[in-house]
């Protein structure tokens, strides 16, 4: 395959996996996904009085017949999905210890592999790429052909500076309208407060939002035998520590960290995703599929 | 603490090893690139103070680890008679006491304590490589250069003696060695019991001794004192006070004492005279016993000698007595009188001197013949005239202070010649009607004390119509009702000057009818004769316990074996020539009173002296090698270092959900 970040057995596998949302969208065409509104589906609704106006076709006559009130059946209105993939490429994703992949690198395989599909079952997929200095945004779209811009912008994208995705994640909410499905690929090194804020607006949106927080093992581990200059991978500042001393503050701070975000996406009823960047994605992007499968079909 | 291997000290120095380790290895760093710089960071604030302080114990654990092997290959000596700083000693002048109060032996089957400090000093000087032992016994008192200190507790010089220790003396003979010696660094160690008597505290040597210290750099010479002034058990002594001829007995006084009050104990007491043995028991209520007790000598004319003993307690050297007595001779007295005397007052006095007892001579003299009394052979001499001047004083004094009683009596005519410092006022009479009454007397002491059973002499029947006031500096031993003084006694050097200031005369008072001046000069005879006795007694180590020139001498009991090396500080009865002289310890060394450390304070100020008081049942060892503390210490350290180290178990992360959680 031209692009590194796509597995082709790894989408074959999953694309037997809808990509369902949690809530009724507003497409722009007729999908496979439940709308807000009332449709022309198969799918009963409700009935509601007639009321002048209404097309009399639309009459049941049945209910007319056993009531002598006129009744209008309606039925659940089918819709598209619009996706928006949110990477950060912030200088901190670019980390990585030993082979595994950095959090960059796993963000793209994320990204590309759920937009394949998306796209692939006639939904729309949009990338919004941000640092604290570049916000870099693809509507989504559709056609088959969004998927190769989606693809060369990840390949391009090189992680630099610090983060911007609490701006960018406030400008999405902004732009894309109602009820989309958000995607944020990150690691979320920002103030947690910060970033229930944005999430918040989010959700004031009445959008589903997915979050995949990358981290590297080490990240976690803080496994080090000797001192260490840390230099920071955003702003380039550095300080020298002696990780045995400080193992335990560290683990405790980032401890309290993971409570703040998670509560944070919690608050939103986001679909929040802790991931380290040695997990096999495919396992990753399962779960997550499974997960959003409707548990007693629809309704 | 003292260090035999001092020089490896500088390797202290490495103790700033662990420091600089720390502070090169925080520069040896490596350079990461990180992403969670704000939880480092965040982490990196919180840590300061408490890993900061961690770090700092566990260097000081590193540092303290490395001190303590350094100081365990210096090989330090510890041991609470050596203290710290005193560096590699060049000379240690030992002051050994040999006193019998040393020779106390606090549980059987332990030494006792000259033998157990002997024992500790030569294994310290085992311990001090190299250093230089001088011995100055209290004996001898003088420095004697020891050339192995396993020989110490086999000489001579240090056995057992009955002579007192002098220590200002002993210390002044010290100083006099280390100046003439000039040793680099040197130490006194004074190993003494304290008795106060030995020590003399106010004794003005002392001041001597600061001062030769001072000029020795008292930096250089350290004074030690081991202390061995435990006493855990009682002990027994036996005295002999005075050993004299009565009508064919020998009359031995006798004192037997004890360190406490145990109450009512019945000791029995061994006698011996001329070989033969015999024995008796005495009861002892109190601290002490003063007895006497009569040995018959069956017709025997010449003299003699022997002891007495109780049996072998806590010191054996306080247990025996020595004695000696000379051949019979009557005791004589000598009354001398003024001219005008009436024949009856004559007759009174050498009555109440001499009432017929056997072995008692009188010879009464004129004042213009005052010279020819032999004041060799009297033991009292009655004056009843104006003091005497001149030689007559001048021997009447010598006979005084040799033992010999004089008992003034009040002369018919006023004079203003004095003697001893006390002379004859004017004649005093009573008023008309009235007598001069007395008022109170020593009922304990003096020649008008009670007799053995308790029973006063008849001195309040006593009425006096004159007497000659006495003036001077005198004990009062009777007063008159007025408070003038009937007896005044005053004590010269072994002998005694009484004064008693009426006569017996109808004309003066009724002294003949109650005879008191009898019982008086009796007693005061008595007293006299214990000069000739005295002879036969010396105390061990004193001039008069060794032999003169061209005598030789030769040991006459066999109480103990017999020491020739130190003959000249042994008790005994000894045969000097053709003299028979029994020797005793001090009575001095029975003292119980302890030098004080306020006393020693003051004797020693200045001299920054240490004072180590020990058991001497215990039996530690006065120094010892204390390089396997150190080590252990090193080994605890490291333990602690280790453990301090110890990386404290992690908390895990959390790990990934494997569910979303939404």
């Amino acid at each position: 395959m031209k692009y590194d970040f796509l597995d082709s057995d790894v989408l074959a596998r999953l694309g037997a996996l809808p990509v369902e949302s949690r809530l009724a969208m507003i497409g722009n065409v007729v999908g496979k996904h439940r709308s807000p509104h009332r449709g022309s589906s198969v799918e009963f609704a409700e009935y509601r009085k007639y009321v002048q106006g209404d097309d009399t076709r639309r009459l049941d006559w049945k209910a007319f017949a056993r009531s002598d009130r006129y009744y209008i059946k309606e039925f659940e209105a089918d819709t598209n999905l619009r996706a928006y993939f949110l990477v950060d490429c912030s200088g901190s994703m670019n980390f990585a210890s030993g082979e595994h992949d950095t959090k960059i690198q796993y963000a793209r395989k994320l990204a590309a592999s759920l937009s394949y599909l998306l796209v692939n079952q006639g939904d729309a997929a949009g990338l919004s790429c941000c640092t604290d200095t570049l916000h870099l945004e693809i509507p989504p779209s559709r056609r088959p052909a969004q998927l190769q811009i989606i693809f060369d912008t990840l390949a391009n994208i090189v992680p630099t500076g610090e983060t911007g995705l609490i701006g960018a994640l406030h400008t999405v909410a902004e732009k894309i309208g109602q009820r989309a499905l958000v995607v944020i690929i990150s690691d979320l090194f920002t103030d947690p407060a910060a970033l229930a804020d944005a999430l918040q607006h989010l959700r004031f949106r009445k959008h589903d939002i997915s979050v995949f927080h990358l981290m590297d093992q080490q990240e976690i581990d803080f496994d080090f035998n000797r001192p260490y200059r840390f230099v920071d991978l955003e702003d380039g500042t550095s300080v020298v520590a002696e990780p045995n001393l400080i193992a335990e503050e560290y683990s405790a701070a980032l401890k309290e960290f993971f409570r703040d975000v998670e509560a944070a996406c919690h608050d939103v009823h986001a679909d929040y995703h802790l991931v380290t960047t040695n997990q096999n994605y495919e396992d990753i992007m399962r779960d997550f599929l499974t997960a959003r499968l409707p548990k007693q079909g629809r309704g | 603490m003292t260090f035999l291997q001092g020089s490896l000290l500088y390797g202290l120095f490495a103790l700033s090893i662990p420091v600089i380790i720390h502070l090169l290895n925080r520069r040896r760093f490596r350079t990461v690139k990180w992403a969670a710089m704000q939880f480092v960071l965040k982490a990196t604030r919180e840590s300061r103070g408490k890993k900061r302080l961690k770090q700092i114990i566990i260097l000081t654990c590193r540092s303290l680890a490395i001190a303590a092997l350094i100081f365990a290959i210096s090989r330090p000596m510890l041991g609470g008679f050596l203290g710290w700083g005193s560096g590699k000693i060049d000379t240690v002048v030992l002051i050994l006491d040999r006193s019998p109060s040393m020779e106390r032996r606090e549980t059987d089957g332990q030494p006792v304590k000259r033998e157990s400090v002997l024992a500790r000093v030569a294994t310290a000087m085992q311990e001090l490589d190299g250093a230089r032992l001088v011995l100055i016994d209290s004996a001898t008192n003088e420095a004697q250069d020891i050339p192995s200190p396993d020989v110490l507790p086999e000489l001579s010089t240090t056995g057992p003696t009955d002579a007192a220790s002098d220590i200002p003396g002993l210390l002044s003979t010290a100083i006099e060695y280390l100046q003439e010696a000039k040793p680099s660094r040197s130490e006194i160690w004074i190993a003494s019991d304290l008795q106060r008597t030995d020590w003399s505290p106010d004794d003005p040597r002392w001041a001597a001794f600061r001062a030769g210290l001072e000029e020795l750099q008292p930096q250089l010479v350290q004074l030690r004192i081991l202390s061995l002034n435990s006493r855990k058990r009682n002990d027994y002594a036996i005295t002999t006070l005075a050993a004299r001829r009565e009508a064919g007995e020998l009359l031995l006084d006798l004192e037997l004492t004890r360190e406490e009050d145990a109450g009512p104990a019945t000791l029995p007491i061994t006698y011996n005279i001329n070989g033969a043995r015999s024995a008796s028991t005495i009861q002892i209520e109190g601290q002490s016993i003063r007895f006497q007790k009569r040995l018959p000598l069956e017709g025997q004319s010449d003299g003699g000698y022997g002891w007495v003993a109780i049996p072998t307690d806590t010191n054996s050297r306080n247990n025996v007595s020595y004695y000696a007595f000379g051949a019979e001779s009557p005791a004589y007295a000598y009354y001398v009188h003024e001219e005008g005397v009436p024949e009856e007052v004559i007759e009174a006095v050498g009555r109440a001197a001499a009432p017929g007892l056997p072995n008692q001579e009188l010879t009464i003299l004129p004042e213009n013949l005052g010279h020819q009394v032999d004041w060799e052979r009297a033991s009292l001499v009655v004056w009843q005239a104006a003091l005497p001047t001149g030689p007559v004083a001048e021997q009447l004094l010598k006979f005084i202070q040799t033992g010999g009683v004089a008992a003034f009596l009040p002369p018919a005519q006023d004079s203003e010649n004095s003697f001893g410092g006390i002379s004859w006022g004017s004649v005093t009479e009573s008023d008309d009607g009235r007598y001069f009454i007395v008022k109170d007397w020593n009922h304990q002491d003096g020649p008008l004390r009670d007799g053995v059973d308790g029973t006063p002499v008849p001195l309040q029947r006593l009425r006096a119509i004159l007497r000659r006031e006495i003036s001077g500096d005198a004990t009062e031993l009777a007063e008159w009702d007025d408070g003038s003084t009937l007896l005044a006694r005053r004590i010269i050097d072994n002998g005694t000057a009484l004064f008693l200031n009426t006569l017996p005369d109808y004309t003066w008072s009724n002294l003949e009818q109650t005879a008191v001046h009898l019982v008086a000069l009796q007693r005061s005879l008595h007293l006299g004769s214990q000069r000739h006795g005295a002879g036969f007694f010396a105390i061990a180590g004193q001039s008069n316990a060794r032999p003169e020139a061209e005598e030789i001498r030769s040991r006459l009991d066999a109480y103990t074996k017999d020491d020739p090396a130190n003959a000249d500080y042994e008790a005994g009865v000894y045969k000097f020539g053709e003299r028979t002289v029994a020797v005793n310890r001090s009575i001095s060394e029975d003292s119980l009173e302890q030098t004080s450390n306020p006393d020693l304070d003051t004797a020693l100020v200045g001299t920054n002296f240490q004072l180590f008081e020990e058991s001497a049942a215990t039996g530690a060892p006065l120094v010892r090698e204390a390089w396997r503390a150190f080590l252990v210490a090193m080994l605890l350290l490291l333990i602690a270092e280790a453990l301090l180290c110890l990386q404290p178990k992690r908390p895990l992360a959390p790990p990934p959900p494997p569910h979303p959680s939404t």
